[in-house]
């Protein structure tokens, strides 16, 4: 139904019919059009093109956006200057108008770049927005130019350092273009017909109603990926990413080289695919715990049971961490009773130990999520054919012949599904769990990759963030590589894949 | 259902010896199991209720002593716990209708095969499930947006779930598109189509990506842990939990208010005491909420089975 309707909108589009020899090269020139608005708009987040900074005393951290927001990005390390007479008061506020013309133009350019998805007369209409728009744009531009000589006639120039960033070039030049692209493009634009509405195809009305998602993703799923680049610099915190410290491959090869660091994250990784290995060989569990749950004859306990065990689940680490705390401290139940029962004298503190981490951190996994993964286990088994059970019966098979026959086999693909994808995660175990148990006694053996990721890059005293970054990066590249080939096997395997 | 009449005819007529171990087997471990999930729970209550001294020395184990609840009122009392209390509901509330409302429109959008560019758009969504740029970036890149100690840092990254995206578009394609081309046919435009027709028929996926949503932001710490270090008023409970867990802290630390509350004074509060009762007023919504949450669950997984 949606089909036929757009094609209804374009057969009512009239314009296709009128042969206008300048209707494909306005295309394109739409097409240019928007893209560089697309950097027009990009360019107004970005600091290093920031035309406003006209003086080094303003942040090199400020972009266009955030000085046409708010005044004090410009203004606010002027206060002493204007105090002492070292700059005009006039100077600042014309600064922060130029910024504000700017940033007002580029968001009118956006709009006029949705419009142009439209038809004809909302297109026409959006070119004259972008003529005006651009044309605002270069009067602001300008203005930020002549604004520059009230900078420059300081007596001080040491402290108020006037410059003339590469902004106003990159801008001025952005926004003459888009100016002359839009006359062009207005006057290679075939005339709207007469009666014409204005209207937009469903196609690009749905496109630019999921836009907004679209950027949200990008900003906070892409984005970080341009934070790879600390990896390959001598970074630290507060110091810039100049080519001085450009490193290239050097944290690289500290990281097999050095070994202290090898020695960390072998050991590291030992702690990862043990406890991951621990999950997975015992990934049958849940299963298990469903098959045998089934066999409770009574509805109502079948319910209570799985109420009561899945509560574990909803709370998170640090709550766990409260629980182990409570039981297995000095004061804690654990000791309490023994005591109570004549077996020890003395409590002894069950955490502050590091012996076997790995099987300790693997029960509390299992009492936190034994109930919960076998909800999916119990509605497959409902879904199992009940005549598949009759006919178990009838050539005389037992409850566990039933179970191992009949049950297991109905299960085996979720199940496949889930070990793949754990498989894939081998290398991510999360951090909560052990972020909250870490102590100085269980270091060693609790840290997995994750949470030494954070405690290089974030929490140590000395933090090796561009170490970390590159540990990070490996870690993606290879769980993604893992995760695809779990995939393919799958897809071999199965006939179908679980992506 | 029909396995359990079957199991019940069959034993009703094949009782052995065997069946009758196995049944006490496996009923004894699973009653086992279910105390061990509850009995912490009970054993964190008693002790929040019970005289402050026989709790530092651990006497309290099967029962409560000397029941009181000046631990509850002595530590909602406490700023820095109110203030962690209104931050972790605000979040709870704005972060979990926000994720719901946008994961229910962006899964509507997606269904509509007439989008310009749809496969790409889907494939960059759910890309974004099976790859992250890791820790350190994703911070680097918080911190540039200015949501690094910023209150809408614990919203704004939490607000687009592809999984939750996925779930809602596999839900809405199992809707009739009848109901949808009715009302087009009427005229009604995308989003009034949206509004009144998918997302009144879309409810049972709603609330349960509402409910792992809003459980989701309740038990939230790490983030507050990375994000908000420089500004203790923006920690949630849970981080402030974490916090007073900490071996090294002690009463004086906690109430960093600088005022000294006499009723703390007189609750004789310790470093145990106030650990679990924090841990008890995290759990106790949960706990409320969680009879309502339970038939949700059922559904939000098996719809979610599809896709693993």
């Amino acid at each position: 139904m949606e089909q036929k309707l757009a094609e209804n909108v374009e057969r009512a589009e009239p314009v296709k019919n009128i042969e206008n020899r300048y209707g494909k090269v306005s295309d394109v020139l739409m097409i240019l059009l928007r893209i560089l608005i697309i950097a027009v708009v990009a360019g107004l987040f970005i600091p290093y093109i920031n035309p406003v900074r006209l003086s080094g005393a303003i942040s090199k951290n400020a972009s266009l956006f955030t000085c046409a927001f708010s005044y004090s990005a410009i203004g606010s390390n002027f206060v002493r200057a204007l105090y002492k007479g070292w700059i005009d008061q006039g100077t600042l506020t014309t600064t922060y108008i130029g910024a504000l013309i700017d940033g007002i133009a580029a968001a009118a350019l956006a709009a006029a770049a949705c419009m142009s998805l439209g038809e004809s007369r909302l297109r026409r209409l959006g070119t004259w927005i972008s003529i005006c728009a651009s044309a605002v744009g270069i009067a602001g531009t300008v203005l930020l130019r002549l604004t520059y000589n009230g900078f420059a006639v300081t007596d001080h120039p040491n402290k108020i350092k006037p410059m003339l960033p590469t902004g106003i070039y990159v801008y001025g030049t952005l926004f003459t273009v888009v100016f002359l692209l839009s006359v062009a493009a207005l006057l290679t634009m075939p005339k709207p017909p007469p009666g014409a509405r204005y209207e937009m195809q469903p196609k690009y009305r749905l496109f630019l109603m999921i836009l907004p998602f679209i950027i949200l993703v990008v900003v906070f799923s892409y984005l970080p990926l341009y934070g790879w680049r600390y990896a390959f610099f001598d970074y630290k915190p507060g110091s810039d990413l100049t080519s001085e410290n450009f490193v290239g491959f050097k944290w690289l090869r500290y990281l097999f080289g050095n070994a202290a660091t090898r020695a960390d994250i072998v050991r590291v990784l030992k702690n990862t695919f043990a406890m991951s290995g621990i999950g997975i060989v015992t990934s049958w569990l849940p299963m298990a715990f469903a098959i045998f749950l089934t066999e409770i004859p009574s509805n109502r306990t079948k319910r209570l049971i799985q109420t009561f065990t899945t509560i574990p689940n909803f709370i998170s680490w640090v709550l766990v961490y409260t629980v182990a705390f409570a039981f297995f401290s000095t004061e804690g139940f654990m000791n309490s009773v023994l005591i109570n029962l004549g077996v020890k004298q003395k409590g002894t503190n069950y955490l502050m130990s590091g012996d076997h981490i790995w099987l300790k951190m693997w029960l509390w996994g299992t009492w936190k999520g034994l109930g919960w993964g076998s909800i999916i286990y119990i509605s497959s088994i409902s879904n199992i054919d009940p005549q598949l059970y009759e006919a178990a019966t009838v050539d005389g098979a037992g409850r566990f012949k039933k179970m191992w026959h009949v049950t297991v086999p109905g299960l085996l693909p979720t199940f496949f599904v889930m070990l793949l994808m754990s498989i894939a995660n081998i290398l991510s175990n999360g951090m909560d769990q052990y972020l909250v148990f870490y102590n100085a006694a269980n270091r060693k053996t609790i840290q997995v990759l994750d949470l030494y990721v954070y405690q290089l890059g974030l929490a140590s005293s000395s933090t090796n963030i561009p170490l970390a970054t590159l540990i990070g990066m490996l870690k993606s590249l290879v769980s993604v590589t893992l995760l695809f080939t779990a995939n393919r096997i799958s897809g071999r395997i199965r006939g179908q894949s679980i992506i | 259902m029909n396995e359990t009449v079957r199991n019940k005819r069959s034993r009703i007529h094949r009782q052995s010896a065997g069946d009758i171990v196995f049944r006490i087997l496996n009923d004894t471990f699973f009653i086992l199991f279910t105390l061990i999930c509850i009995f912490p729970f009970y054993y964190l209550l008693i002790n929040t209720i019970s005289d402050n001294e026989l709790v530092r020395i651990g006497a309290v184990n099967w029962y409560p002593r000397g029941i009181h609840f000046n631990n509850y009122i002595a530590l909602l009392r406490v700023n820095d716990l109110a203030v962690s209390a209104l931050v972790t509901v605000a979040r709870t509330v704005l972060g979990t209708s926000l994720m719901v409302l946008t994961s229910a429109f962006v899964g509507y959008l997606v269904t509509k095969k007439a989008m310009f560019g749809r496969k790409v758009i889907y494939r960059m969504i759910v890309i974004t499930m099976y790859f992250n740029a890791g820790l350190i970036p994703w911070y680097l890149n918080m911190s540039m947006l200015g949501l690094t100690n910023n209150f809408w840092g614990y919203i704004i990254p939490g607000i687009l779930s592809p999984f939750n995206i996925i779930l809602v578009k596999t839900y809405m394609e199992s809707i009739p598109a009848e109901l949808e081309e009715s009302a087009t046919m009427d005229g009604a435009g995308y989003f009034a189509v949206f509004r009144n027709i998918m997302l009144p028929l879309s409810k049972p996926i709603l609330a349960t990506i509402a409910v792992f949503g809003a459980v989701g932001h309740w038990n939230s710490f790490t983030d507050s842990i990375i994000l908000m270090l420089g500004e203790p008023k923006l920690y949630t409970l849970q981080h402030r939990l974490y916090i007073y867990l900490n071996k090294n802290s002690n009463l004086g630390a906690i109430m960093t208010t600088g005022q000294v509350d006499q009723n703390m004074i007189n609750a004789s509060l310790n470093q145990r005491t106030i650990s679990l009762t924090v841990s008890m007023i995290t759990i106790i919504p949960i706990l409320l909420v969680y009879p309502f949450m339970q038939r949700y669950f059922q559904k939000g997984l098996m719809l979610g089975a599809v896709k693993g």
